[in-house]
């Protein structure tokens, strides 16, 4: 009986595709993704470029880079000017740079210069100044590293990137990063909905009506579509008032972003309902989908701890998008909706390709 | 007037013919009976009449609309009353109604009226406000036939209304289709694989098997052209059921199920009686079968209604 109850268990899990996918399809995905992850974390510890500016005359400032350089941690880029430094810096995210004034003299009040985005993740950002903390102290002094001057180190981000606002806490990190996350999901209670509708006859009875197709589905769609704005205003609400999440920039900023991701969602949903299938089929396949886009988008890992490969593939989802401009609104002081313009069309746009592919796509008499 | 004319209509899925050139109408104020095995093609059929799928060729009129270039107009002629239990679980009965009266445009007063007159009419009046979830299987059964109701559409389609419901619930379905045919002058479509059903509750029937109609016409005038000259023999235990069945079929169509031999008479009975027991099969007993749809499919098709599920 055993046998053939095992034999009938195979039959079945060899038929459900989402059952496989989930077993051995999401597994495999995640550790690639977070292999490539640390990956890039090792190697990034082993040869981080940093821009150094410095006088070559300056011997206290020669011997703080040859520290650095022969670190094995950073590979040094000699930069002609300040701005050359700072330019680079604000260039891209993930980047660093040292200045080295011509008249370095910490204990006389001028000390060196680490420039570097304080609002990025402190996972990209903890490493690096301790790194260099530790390799400019012990330039300064080789052989006594508590003979290093207090304040050797002036850290500050480069023109072009908007500061962080004071005392962030993780929750200006956490919540957004778990919103879009779930927010996503949004799309699967989509999708599910639809194939409930099928299962259960209603969608019969809906064609029948007097209305038309079109109207149909944005009838499904919209309930879902106040649904996640709620559930996006209470993540986002109960982080503000019960945690101190703060919005460092624009709060119309952020109610835009939001609506932008919720559409987003909803229209995933619609694109993942337009594939059809079972419950379960959809259950699991559409899980693997959000997950692995939360993945990939940075929502479990900050995108910038991870190898620019991985960083620029964290654009090809939407929560790429979303993440970047969460973390701009709710960290960088002063941000506007003008600057966190291109995430809000980019999520929009994704979500505008869900919506219109889905509804496409979308047998109505399957 | 006829409240349904469908000519040609037909419905293919790649290579297989779901539904071949249908050509059917229906009177005003009749029931209808739509009969035929699973997979005859009747839900394809009032699927195509009732704007669910798109018919591949031909078209059909709803009370004189066009299904396919006045389509809102023949559906709000139709209250379809799907095979499912197409109503939404977790709320309750009154909240269902009020959501499908909404997609025929009943608002405010009218609707809360309109809602008020079919829990009457499906006895759920005092278990209205009770989610769907926990009503019993009969329960559901005429919630469903509710909802079709609720715009008060001329034609009513019941697509196997009656499948797994208690003799209880089934006797109160039959009821009130009746009672809306004589005091609402409702026109009734209603598809069955129960020929029982069909031949006590309709005025008319068509036969579907395999996407084709095979006969449309009176029950009664169906049931006279087609199933006469029937018989049950019924042989001994011992007896050649080969020989017997041998015999029989120089008489007409015959089946033999265990002892029970089953004749269509083309010639007399007495001459296929005489042909059995010459054979040399004892014959215990016989009787004349009643004539009902069943034989009447069985003459048509070769086969029981019942071997088709």
């Amino acid at each position: 009986m055993i046998r053939r109850a095992v034999v009938k268990e195979c039959q079945l899990l060899l038929q459900d595709r989402g059952a496989l996918a989930s077993l051995f399809a999401l597994p495999l995905i995640f550790v690639i993704t977070f292999g490539f992850m640390f990956s890039g974390v090792s190697s990034q510890d082993k040869a981080r470029v940093i821009a150094v500016h410095y006088h070559k005359e300056n011997k206290l400032a020669a011997r703080i880079v040859k520290t650095i350089d022969g670190s094995g941690m950073f590979r040094v880029d000699y930069v002609a000017t300040v701005k050359g430094v700072e330019e680079y810096v604000a260039g891209s995210d993930g980047r660093v740079g040292l200045i080295l004034p011509h008249k370095l003299n910490p204990a006389g009040g001028v000390p060196a210069q680490l420039i570097i985005d304080e609002a990025a993740s402190i996972q990209f950002r903890g490493p690096v100044v301790g790194a260099i903390r530790s390799l400019v102290g012990k330039g300064m002094a080789p052989g006594d590293p508590s003979a290093k001057p207090p304040d050797f180190l002036a850290i500050r981000t480069p023109p072009g990137i908007k500061k962080p606002m004071k005392n962030v806490s993780g929750f200006q990190v956490s919540v957004p990063g778990n919103a879009v996350l779930f927010g996503f999901f949004l799309a699967l209670t989509v999708a599910l909905s639809f194939v409930e509708e099928r299962r259960s006859g209603t969608w019969r009875r809906l064609l029948a009506a007097p209305v038309h197709r079109p109207t149909l589905l944005v009838a499904k769609l919209v309930p879902y579509f106040l649904v996640g704005l709620v559930q996006m205003g209470f993540l986002l609400g109960v982080g503000a008032l019960a945690f101190g999440m703060q919005v460092a920039g624009s709060v119309v900023a952020l109610c835009v972003l939001t609506v932008a991701v919720v559409f987003c969602a909803t229209g995933l949903g619609l694109f993942i309902a337009s594939f059809g299938g079972t419950e379960k089929q959809v259950g699991s396949v559409g899980s693997i989908i959000i997950l692995v886009m939360g993945l990939l988008g940075g929502a479990m890992v900050p995108r910038m701890v991870m190898p620019e490969s991985m960083q620029q593939i964290g654009l090809a989802v939407p929560h790429g998008w979303a993440l970047e401009g969460y973390y701009d609104v709710l960290i960088r002081e002063g941000t506007t909706l003008g600057d966190i313009g291109v995430p809000i069309l980019a999520v929009f746009g994704f979500g505008v390709v869900f919506t219109v592919v889905g509804a496409l796509k979308f047998k109505f008499e399957r | 007037m006829n409240i349904v004319e469908a000519k040609g209509l037909g419905k293919e899925y790649g290579e297989l013919t779901a539904v071949d050139s249908l050509d059917l109408h229906i009177p005003e104020g009749e029931i209808f009976g739509f009969l035929g095995p699973n997979g005859a093609g009747k839900t394809t059929a009032i699927s195509m009449m009732c704007g669910v799928i798109t018919p591949t060729r031909g078209t059909a009129t709803i009370d004189g609309h066009d299904i396919r270039d006045d389509a809102f107009a023949a559906k709000r002629a139709i209250g379809l009353v799907p095979q499912d239990l197409a109503v939404y679980e977790e709320i309750n009965a009154r909240q269902n109604l009020a959501f499908f009266g909404a997609l025929y445009d009943l608002s405010g007063v009218e609707l809360n009226k309109r809602i008020d007159w079919v829990l009457e009419v499906a006895g759920l009046t005092d278990r209205a406000k009770e989610p769907v979830e926990q009503f019993s299987g009969g329960m559901k059964r005429r919630l469903n036939m509710a909802v079709g109701l609720m715009h008060k559409p001329k034609l009513l389609v019941l697509d196997e209304p009656t499948v797994g419901v208690d003799p209880q619930s089934r006797n109160y379905i039959f009821e009130t289709i009746r009672s809306l045919q004589s005091e609402h002058g409702m026109s009734v479509l209603y598809t069955s694989h129960y020929m029982e059903e069909v031949q006590s509750l309709c005025d008319r029937v068509a036969i579907l098997d395999k996407g084709e109609l095979i006969a449309n016409d009176r029950v009664d005038d169906l049931i006279n052209a087609h199933a006469s000259g029937a018989l049950q023999l019924d042989l001994a235990k011992d007896a050649d059921g080969q020989a017997a069945l041998a015999a029989a079929m120089e008489h007409g169509e015959a089946n033999l199920s265990g002892s029970k031999l089953e004749v269509k008479v083309t010639t007399s009975i007495g001459a296929a009686i005489t042909a059995v027991e010459q054979a040399g099969v004892e014959v215990v007993s016989m009787r004349s079968l009643q004539a009902d749809l069943e034989t009447v499919f069985l003459t048509l098709t070769g086969k029981k209604l019942r071997d088709e599920k």
